[in-house]
C-alpha cells in the first residue's frame, strides 16, 4: 500500500494514493469530468481539452488527465468558469462536425454524441461552411470517415503501443488533420482495435457497416473462440444472425478491455454461414453418400452402430468445444462405452506442463505487472495476441525487462531486453543449461550463443525485484516443458514470484486437458478404436487414421476433411449458439453464452452426445441444461470444485481454477532424453534471421487462417465458402511506388457489401 | 535595408558590415573564439553565474531568464546532456536571426560551445526553418572550419572537452518554432508540441537534458563572457540586460534590423526618428506590433506622447509585449480588420492540429473574417470573434492557440473602428456591435 496524501475536491477532502492521477480520483469520488482523449494505460495525450479542472496556484485551467496528485491539493471541478470551457470545446468538436447521426454507424453508442447531450450548448453558433472529406476504406475492414474525427488520437495510440504496428497516423495538420495511412492500405494485422477505441464515427468496422443501427442488436457477453487469452466480448446479434463482434468495455468488462484481435473480432461469419450442416447426415453406405436424416433416425442409428462395437468405440474431443462438450465426451467414453481410449484433439498435449507445473499460472494482469518476463520459443503475437499486448506494455510502460529465447528474431524481439538467439532445435540445450550451469560452455556451443549471454540471463533473474513470468509452449520437446514447468527455483529473484504462462494454441486447450485427466494421446486412440466419437474435426494431416473403421460419428458445423470418413455427421451449434465455459491459458473459466438459437437444425455438442447416451440407456443427470453439466464437472473435477454457473456470472471477476502445484520430481528421466538430444545437435548450424511477419496477411475473414487450422467445425484452411474474395494489398514502398510483392491474398467474403476497389 | 546599432555599440551587429565576417579568419581576427577560451578556464557554475548576473533573457519570444534555464539543467545526471539552437524564425515580422546565421555564424558556434562547456554537453544542433537552407551551407562551412581548427568536435583546443555540431532543417511549419515541436521534429517524428512538464532542461532531445535557446539568445553569450554578465546588464535595464535585435518592416523609411540597449527611448521616437518615420509623409502613423505577430497591436494613442520604453517591463506598460522583436509598423491606410485576418489565416494554416480549441477556433475564425470580408459581417460578429479567442486562450496544449488569440482580442477592442465598419448594417449604419 503506497502512501496517503490528501486532496481537496470541491471543498470535500479525500485521502487518495501518492502517484494518483486527477482525472480518475474525480470520478472515483463522483465528480464526472468529460474526456475523450484520455485512456488509461496509454500515452497521455491530453489533446481534446475536456477535463480542465481549476487547481489553487496554478495560472491556468489544467487538464486533469495529466495532472498528479500532490498533497494539499485543491480542485474545483464544476464552476462557471469550468463548464463553459468545457462547452467551448464541445463547441469547437462540432464546429466542422457533420453531425449525420442518423446514417452513423457509431450512432447511438458514440461517445461524442453522448458528450453532447451532457457538456455541449444547445444553440449553434457556428454558422460556417463545414470542411468536408469524403469516405473512404482505410483496409477491407477499417471504413473511415475523416469528417467525424476529433484527433483525439487514441486510434494511433493502441496500434503503437497495444499492437506494436504504428500502421495508422495522422496526416496533414490543423484542421485538415486526418487519420490515414503511410500509403495504400493499412499495412497491419488488421485487428480493428483502431475501430474499437474510436470514440466517434470515424474509424467503422467495414464488414458490419450499415447493416443494422447499434441499438437494434442483442448484446451478449461471451469468451472468444480462437485465442487461448479467453478474451471477453460481445456478440451482436439480430434475428438469428450474428452482425458483428466488439469489446467495447460499454458491454463487455472483461480481462481483456475493448483489446481484440483480427480473429475474435472479424471471423464470425461462419456462424451464419450457408454452407453450415443443416440436418443430420448419415451415409448407409461405405463409400455413399452423406444423407439427410432426422435427429431421431441418426440418433437411433448412432446408439445402434456404436453399441454393436462394445468396447471398440474411441472418443476425441476437439480443444474448441466447451468444457460441458468436452467432459460429456469423457464421461460417454467412461461411463457409457467403459473405456480410456478417449483423447484431445489438440496439437500439443498440456499435461507434460500441468502435470509437472512448479508455480501457479499467471493472469494477465500478472503479465501486466511482472518485472520480468521470459518467453522460450513461442510467438504470442501471432497465437497468444492478448498476452503479446500485456507484454509490449509491461516493457514499454513500465520497464519490465523482457527475455526472449527463440531461434528466430520474432518481432517481440526487438523490444527484448536481452534476445537470445539461439540455433533452430537447441531449446533442449538451453533447458539444460537453465538447470545447470556447470555446462555453461558446452551448451553455449550447442546453442550458439556466448557463454556470458547465459551469465547475464541469470543476473537478470536473480536482480529481479518483483514478479517473473515464464512463457513457453509445445515448440518446445515434451520433455523440455516438463523440465521447465518443474524449475520454478530456475528463476527466483531477490524477491520475485515465479508464474508460469503456457501457450496453448486453442481458446480451450487448458479446459481440455482439465476434464479429460488419463486421456491417451490422438493417435494412440485413433489406432485402437474400430468405432470413433469424434467432437470436432481432426487436423487434416492427421485424418488418414479415419480409414477403414467400422463406424464414424463426428459432431461437426460443416462439412471436413473428418466428415468425408463420418458414417453419420451431427450438426452440432457453434460457440455463439450455447451456453457454457472455456479455460484460458491463465486457468480462468469463464462463460460461452447462447447469443442466438441453433442454427439450421444444430444442437450443442454435449446434448448431441448426451441424447447418444440417452439412447444407449445411460442418463447423465443433465436435465438437458448446461448449468446441471457444469455442476456434474465442478462435482468430479477437483480444481473446479464448488463452481456454479452464478459464480461466473461477472466477467469483470473471472475466476480461477487453482491447478495443482507440484512439488520438485525426479525427473532423470526427461533429462536422459534432454541430453541425448542436445549430443546429437551439432555445433556448426545456421541461425534463422529472417522475422516472420505476424498477422500482416489479411487472414481469411469468414474462415480462419491456417494456423487455427482445427476450429471444431470448420477445418483447416476451409475451400468451402465460395464467396471469398480475394483482394490483393497493395503496399507501398517510402517513394510512393508500389511494392512488387503484393501481400497475401485477403479473403474478405463480403463482395456485395463493400465495393472495394483496388487502384494500383 | 538598414542594420545598425543605436544608443550602444554594435555587439550583435559587430560583424554585419565587416568583409568576410562568416569566416574563421575574419572572425578570430575580430576578438572571435577567444570568449570560448576565457569560459573553459572558468567553472561551470562561474559561467551560469555570469549568465544570472546578465540578465539575458531568452530572445526566442518568451524572454525567459537564459541563465536560470541554464541552472534547470541537472549536470549530474549520467544521461547525455544537449544544447540546441532554435534557428527555427518563423514569427511573422521577425528576419534577425537570418543576418545573424547568414554574416557571423562562428559567433553562434562560440555561444553554442561555452553553453556546452557549461552544460556539459556532448553535442549541439542547430536547428533550422525549412526554408533558410541557404543559411545552412553557411553554418555547415563555418563548423567544418571550426572543426579543422579544433574547436568543434574532440579535444576541443587540446583540452578534454569534446562536443560535436550538427545541422537539422524543418519542413517549413511554424510550430517546429516551438521548443518542444522542434525536439520531436528534430527526432524524426511529427512536429506536435510535447506535454510540459517535464520541461527540455529535464528530458528535452531523446529524454535527456537540453537546452532550447534562440540564435540571438545564443550569440550574446560570448559577449557576457568577454565583458562579464554585470557589466552586459547595465548596457540594459536591471531586468532586461544588454542590447536587444530588432526587425523592422511596414511604413518607415528605413526598415531593417537595429540594435538598441534595451530600455530604449522611446519608441515615437525610435520610429519616428531611427527609423526615418513614416514611409509617406503624409499617412499618420496608425498601429504598431512590436513583437511578431504574435503580440498586442497597439494603436497610435498607445504610443504618441506616451515614452514607451523598449524593454520587457516597459513594453507590457505600453499594452504590449518584446516578443521576439518583430517590429511591423502600419500607418493609416491599413485596416485592421484586414491585417489581422491576414495573421488569423497564417495561424490557421500553422496550427499543428494536436488540440481541439486551437485546430477548430482558428479554423472558425478564419471562416468568420472570410465572411465578414465578403461583406456578410454581422453585429454580434464581434463579441464572437472574442469569445471564440477567449474559449481558445489559456485552454491549448501550447502557446500557439495564446498567440493566435492575442492579435484579435487586442485588434478588436483596440481598433474598434475598423471592424464596425465591416459588422454594422451596410444599408443604414445600424445595429449594435457589442462590447467594443
Ligand atoms: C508557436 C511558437 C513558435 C515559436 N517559434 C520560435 C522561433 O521561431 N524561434 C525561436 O527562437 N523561438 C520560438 N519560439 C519560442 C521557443 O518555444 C522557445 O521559447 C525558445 O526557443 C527558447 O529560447 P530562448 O529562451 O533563447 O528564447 C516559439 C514558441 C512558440 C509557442
Ligand atoms: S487494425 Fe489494428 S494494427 Fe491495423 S491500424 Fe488498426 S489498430 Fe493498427
Ligand atoms: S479516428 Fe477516431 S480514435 Fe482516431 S483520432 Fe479520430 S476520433 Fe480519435
Ligand atoms: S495550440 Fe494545440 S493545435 Fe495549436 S499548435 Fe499548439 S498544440 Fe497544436
Ligand atoms: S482528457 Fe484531458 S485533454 Fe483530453
Amino acid at each position: 500500500m503506497s502512501e496517503l496524501i490528501k486532496v481537496t475536491i470541491n471543498e470535500q477532502d479525500f485521502e487518495v494514493e501518492k502517484g494518483a492521477r486527477l482525472i480518475d480520483v474525480c470520478r472515483e469520488k463522483g465528480f464526472n469530468i468529460p474526456s475523450f482523449c484520455y485512456y488509461s494505460d496509454l500515452a497521455l495525450q491530453a489533446s481534446c481539452r475536456m477535463c480542465l479542472v481549476r487547481i489553487e496556484k496554478m495560472p491556468k485551467l489544467q487538464t486533469s488527465c495529466t495532472i498528479t496528485c500532490t498533497d494539499g491539493m485543491i480542485v474545483t471541478t464544476q464552476s462557471e468558469e469550468i463548464e463553459k470551457a468545457q462547452r467551448a470545446m464541445s463547441e469547437f468538436l462540432l464546429a466542422n462536425h457533420p453531425l449525420d447521426c442518423p446514417v452513423c454507424d457509431r450512432g447511438g453508442e458514440c461517445e461524442l454524441q453522448e458528450m453532447i447531450f451532457d457538456w455541449g450548448d444547445v444553440e449553434e453558433r457556428f454558422t460556417e461552411k463545414k470542411n468536408v472529406e469524403p469516405e473512404k476504406f482505410l483496409s477491407p475492414i477499417v471504413a473511415n470517415d475523416p469528417q467525424r474525427c476529433i484527433v483525439c488520437k487514441r486510434c494511433t495510440r493502441v496500434c503503437d503501443e497495444w499492437m506494436g504496428e504504428d500502421a495508422i497516423e495522422a496526416g496533414n495538420r490543423g484542421v485538415n488533420t486526418v487519420i490515414g495511412t503511410y500509403g495504400g492500405w493499412l499495412n497491419c494485422s488488421q485487428c480493428g482495435n483502431c475501430i474499437e477505441v474510436c470514440p466517434t464515427g470515424t474509424l467503422l468496422d467495414g464488414v458490419y457497416r450499415h447493416e443494422t443501427r447499434p441499438w437494434e442488436l442483442d448484446q451478449t457477453i461471451t469468451t472468444d473462440v480462437y485465442g487461448s487469452d479467453g478474451m471477453q466480448l460481445s456478440i451482436g446479434s439480430r434475428g438469428g444472425l450474428v452482425h458483428r463482434i466488439v469489446a467495447r468495455d460499454r458491454y463487455v468488462n472483461g480481462l481483456n478491455g475493448e483489446f481484440l484481435d483480427v480473429k475474435a473480432r472479424f471471423a464470425h461469419e461462419f456462424v451464419n454461414h450457408p454452407d453450415r450442416i443443416k440436418t443430420p447426415l448419415i451415409r448407409y453406405k461405405k463409400g455413399g453418400k452423406l444423407i439427410p436424416a432426422t435427429w431421431d433416425e441418426a440418433i437411433h442409428f448412432v446408439g445402434q452402430k456404436l453399441t454393436e462395437s462394445g468396447k471398440n468405440v474411441g472418443v476425441v474431443a476437439s480443444p474448441r468445444l466447451t468444457n460441458e462438450a468436452i467432459f460429456t465426451l469423457k464421461r460417454f467414453a467412461k461411463e457409457v462405452v467403459g473405456t480410456d481410449n478417449y483423447a484431445v484433439s489438440d496439437r500439443y498435449d498440456l499435461s507434460v506442463f500441468f502435470d509437472n507445473l512448479s508455480a501457479p499460472l499467471a493472469t494477465h494482469k500478472e503479465i501486466r505487472k511482472a518485472k520480468t518476463l521470459v518467453l522460450i520459443g513461442g510467438e504470442p503475437e501471432e497465437e497468444q495476441t492478448f498476452t503479446a499486448k500485456q507484454m509490449r506494455q509491461a516493457v514499454r510502460n513500465d520497464g519490465a525487462k523482457l527475455i526472449i529465447v527463440n531461434h528466430t528474431p520474432i518481432r517481440l524481439s526487438a523490444q527484448a531486453s536481452q534476445f537470445i538467439h539461439i540455433n533452430p532445435n537447441s531449446y533442449d540445450a538451453f533447458v539444460l543449461a537453465l538447470t545447470d550451469s556447470a555446462n555453461d560452455d558446452a551448451n553455449a556451443k550447442k546453442l550458439g550463443i556466448e557463454t556470458k549471454d547465459l551469465a547475464d540471463f541469470r543476473q537478470t533473474l536473480s536482480e529481479t525485484e518483483g514478479d517473473t513470468v515464464v512463457m513457453f509452449g509445445g515448440d518446445l520437446s515434451p520433455q523440455a516443458q516438463s523440465v521447465l514447468a518443474n524449475s520454478a527455483d530456475a528463476f527466483d529473484g531477490t524477491n520475485a514470484k515465479v508464474l508460469f504462462h503456457p501457450l496453448p494454441l486453442y481458446n480451450n486447450s487448458v479446459g481440455a486437458n482439465d476434464l479429460m485427466e488419463g486421456k491417451k494421446s490422438l493417435s494412440e486412440v485413433l489406432k485402437n478404436s474400430k468405432a470413433l466419437l469424434i467432437g470436432g474435426s481432426l487436423q487434416e494431416a492427421d485424418t488418414n487414421l479415419l480409414a477403414n473403421k467400422d463406424f464414424i460419428v463426428v459432431q461437426e458445423l460443416f462439412e471436413t476433411e473428418t466428415t468425408k470418413y463420418a458414417d453419420v455427421v451431427l450438426p452440432a451449434a457453434s460457440f455463439a449458439e450455447v451456453d457454457g465455459t472455456f479455460t484460458n491459458n491463465t486457468g480462468f473459466v469463464q462463460r460461452v453464452r447462447q447469443a442466438i438459437e441453433p442454427v439450421n437444425q444444430s444442437k450443442a455438442d454435449w446434448m448431441i452426445t448426451t441424447l447418444i447416451a440417452r439412447e444407449m440407456g445411460a442418463d447423465f443427470g443433465y436435465n438437458f441444461s448446461a448449468t446441471m453439466v457444469f455442476k456434474a464437472i465442478a462435482d468430479s473435477v477437483s480444481a473446479y470444485e464448488g463452481l456454479r454457473y452464478p459464480a461466473l456470472k461477472d466477467e469483470s471477476k473471472p475466476v480461477q481454477v487453482k491447478h495443482a502445484i507440484s512439488a520438485k520430481k525426479d525427473l532423470s528421466k526427461e533429462f536422459d532424453v534432454l541430453k541425448s538430444n542436445v549430443e546429437k545437435l551439432s555445433d556448426e548450424a545456421n541461425k534463422l534471421t529472417a522475422t516472420p511477419r505476424v498477422g500482416h496477411k489479411l487472414h481469411r475473414l469468414t474462415t480462419l487462417t491456417s494456423k487455427t487450422a482445427q476450429f471444431h467445425l470448420l477445418a483447416h484452411g476451409n475451400p468451402k465458402p465460395e464467396n471469398l474474395l480475394v483482394s490483393p494489398l497493395v503496399q507501398f514502398n517510402l517513394d510512393g511506388t508500389p511494392r512488387t510483392e503484393t501481400a497475401d491474398a485477403a479473403a474478405v467474403g463480403v463482395t456485395d457489401r463493400i465495393n472495394l476497389k483496388v487502384e494500383y | 535595408m538598414e542594420i545598425k546599432a543605436i544608443g550602444c555599440e554594435p555587439l550583435q551587429l559587430k560583424r554585419m558590415h565587416i568583409k568576410d565576417g562568416h569566416t574563421l579568419k575574419v572572425y578570430q581576427e575580430t576578438g572571435g573564439y577567444e570568449s570560448l577560451k576565457k569560459a573553459m578556464n572558468m567553472s561551470q557554475d562561474d559561467i551560469i553565474n555570469e549568465v544570472k548576473a546578465s540578465a539575458l533573457r531568452g530572445r526566442g519570444g518568451a524572454g525567459f531568464p537564459t541563465g536560470m534555464k541554464w541552472s534547470f539543467v541537472p549536470r549530474q545526471s549520467p544521461k547525455p546532456k544537449y544544447v540546441v539552437c532554435n534557428a527555427d524564425e518563423s514569427e511573422p515580422g521577425t528576419f534577425k536571426d537570418r543576418y545573424l546565421l547568414e554574416r557571423d555564424p562562428h559567433a553562434l558556434i562560440e555561444g553554442m560551445l561555452i553553453a556546452a562547456f557549461a552544460l556539459g554537453a556532448a553535442a549541439c544542433y542547430v536547428y533550422f526553418r525549412g526554408e533558410y537552407r541557404y543559411l545552412i551551407d553557411i553554418m555547415d562551412k563555418a563548423i567544418d572550419e571550426a572543426r579543422a581548427a579544433d574547436i568543434v568536435g574532440k579535444n576541443i583546443l587540446g583540452s578534454d572537452f569534446s562536443c560535436e555540431f550538427f545541422t537539422h532543417t524543418g519542413a517549413g511549419a511554424y510550430i517546429c518554432g516551438e521548443e518542444t515541436a522542434l525536439l520531436s521534429s528534430l527526432e524524426g517524428y511529427r512536429g506536435h508540441p510535447r506535454m510540459k512538464p517535464p520541461f527540455p532542461a529535464i528530458e528535452g532531445l531523446y529524454a535527456c537534458p537540453t537546452v532550447v535557446n534562440n540564435v540571438e539568445t545564443l550569440t550574446a553569450v560570448p559577449q557576457i563572457i568577454e565583458m562579464g554578465g554585470k557589466a552586459w546588464q547595465e548596457l540594459g535595464t536591471e531586468k532586461s540586460g544588454g542590447t536587444k535585435l530588432w526587425s523592422v518592416s511596414g511604413h518607415v523609411k528605413k526598415p531593417g534590423v537595429y540594435e538598441l540597449p534595451m530600455g530604449y527611448k522611446d519608441l515615437e521616437k525610435f520610429i519616428m526618428e531611427d527609423c526615418g518615420g513614416m514611409l509617406r509623409d503624409d499617412k499618420k502613423l496608425k498601429a504598431v506590433i512590436p513583437g511578431g505577430s504574435s503580440v498586442y497591436i497597439m494603436n497610435a494613442e498607445q504610443i504618441v506622447g506616451k515614452g514607451v520604453t523598449m524593454d520587457y517591463e516597459g513594453l507590457v506598460v505600453g499594452g504590449s509585449m518584446v516578443g521576439s522583436g518583430g517590429f511591423i509598423v502600419m500607418d493609416e491606410t491599413v485596416d485592421v480588420m484586414e491585417s489581422t485576418k491576414n495573421l488569423t489565416e497564417f495561424y490557421k494554416h500553422e496550427s499543428c492540429g494536436w488540440c481541439t480549441p486551437c485546430r477548430e477556433g482558428t479554423d472558425w475564425l478564419v471562416k468568420i473574417f472570410n465572411r465578414i470580408s465578403e461583406g456578410g459581417g454581422r453585429p454580434e460578429d464581434a463579441q464572437l470573434l472574442l469569445d471564440i479567442c477567449d474559449n481558445i486562450e489559456g485552454k491549448s496544449f501550447c502557446p500557439l492557440g495564446d498567440a493566435a488569440a492575442w492579435p484579435i482580442q487586442s485588434a478588436v477592442k483596440r481598433f474598434p473602428e475598423d471592424f464596425k465598419k465591416w459588422l454594422l448594417n451596410k444599408t443604414n449604419g445600424n445595429g449594435v456591435v457589442a462590447n467594443i
